[in-house]
């Protein structure tokens, strides 16, 4: 069965060694971030545009794992990046927020 | 004929190690407190070099982030809120230092990194106006004083 693309973006799921630390965690969702931008044909300055930042320099800070996207601005990332608001601050909460997101959906098996 | 040989500004490439110890000379109280307080370095794709300033253990998220963007250095919160930006590093790692300070002295410090801004722009951008306009007088004075 062929599955679309939010399926398929979203089926990647941090990589559990033994305990990942938050900034690990924080990595992983760079790098997914990154990929996602790359996605869509997207150079940090022009995310960063399209985002109203004066700089870029805060989307660098996201996809090298030292920062989060703030809360505030999710939806508009995910639009930028093509992908479905909900779905994305999901996605995202995997990395943020391990155990809570274990507590309202489950670990996937 | 001598040369003397001026240090050449960086704008491009990884941090110089003048740059680095001005950053972590200002933030030296955070980094010394304990509580587990680290920083690390890191590029943009497009090869600016960054500065993180990450918080306590065990999140170590960042706190403050310094980047060098050609000339110019941009001090941005955690959550990309730009705080300050300038082309002297050291107004920049002063205004870190402002921002990374908790306690009854942030009035005094925001007072005084406000005079320090103000005399620095009236140095880089004023000065050189009047400077222009000595020459000027120096070179017109002997002609003025001919008509006098």
């Amino acid at each position: 069965m062929k599955r679309g693309k939010n399926q398929e973006v979203f089926d990647e799921r941090p990589q559990r060694k033994a305990e990942p630390d938050a900034r690990q965690l924080r990595k992983q969702a760079g790098d997914w971030l990154k990929q996602r931008r790359a996605d869509v044909g997207l150079s940090q300055a022009d995310l960063a545009a399209r985002l109203g930042l004066k700089y870029y320099t805060f989307i660098s800070q996201v996809e090298n794992g030292f920062s989060r996207v703030p809360t505030e601005t999710m939806a508009a990332w995910a639009s930028e990046l093509g992908l479905e608001p909900a779905a994305f601050a999901k996605h995202l909460l995997m990395y943020y927020e391990p155990e809570l997101y274990r507590l309202l959906f489950g670990t996937k098996k | 004929m001598s040369v003397v040989a001026f240090e050449r500004r960086r704008t491009m490439g990884a941090w110089s190690e003048s740059e680095l110890e001005t950053i972590l000379a200002a933030l030296k109280l955070a980094l010394t407190s304990g509580d587990g307080r680290g920083w690390e370095t890191g590029m943009t794709e497009n090869g600016d070099v960054q500065f993180y300033l990450l918080g306590p253990l065990p999140d170590q998220a960042c706190e403050l982030c310094v980047s060098r963007i050609g000339r110019r250095y941009i001090l941005e919160d955690g959550s990309g809120r730009l705080l300050f930006e300038h082309h002297s590093l050291a107004l920049v790692a002063l205004h870190a230092k402002a921002a990374v300070r908790a306690g009854p002295w942030w009035l005094v410090a925001h007072v005084t990194l406000l005079w320090c801004t103000v005399r620095q722009t009236i140095h880089d951008e004023v000065e050189p106006w009047f400077a222009e306009g000595e020459e000027l007088f120096v070179e017109l004075a002997p002609h003025l004083a001919m008509f006098a």
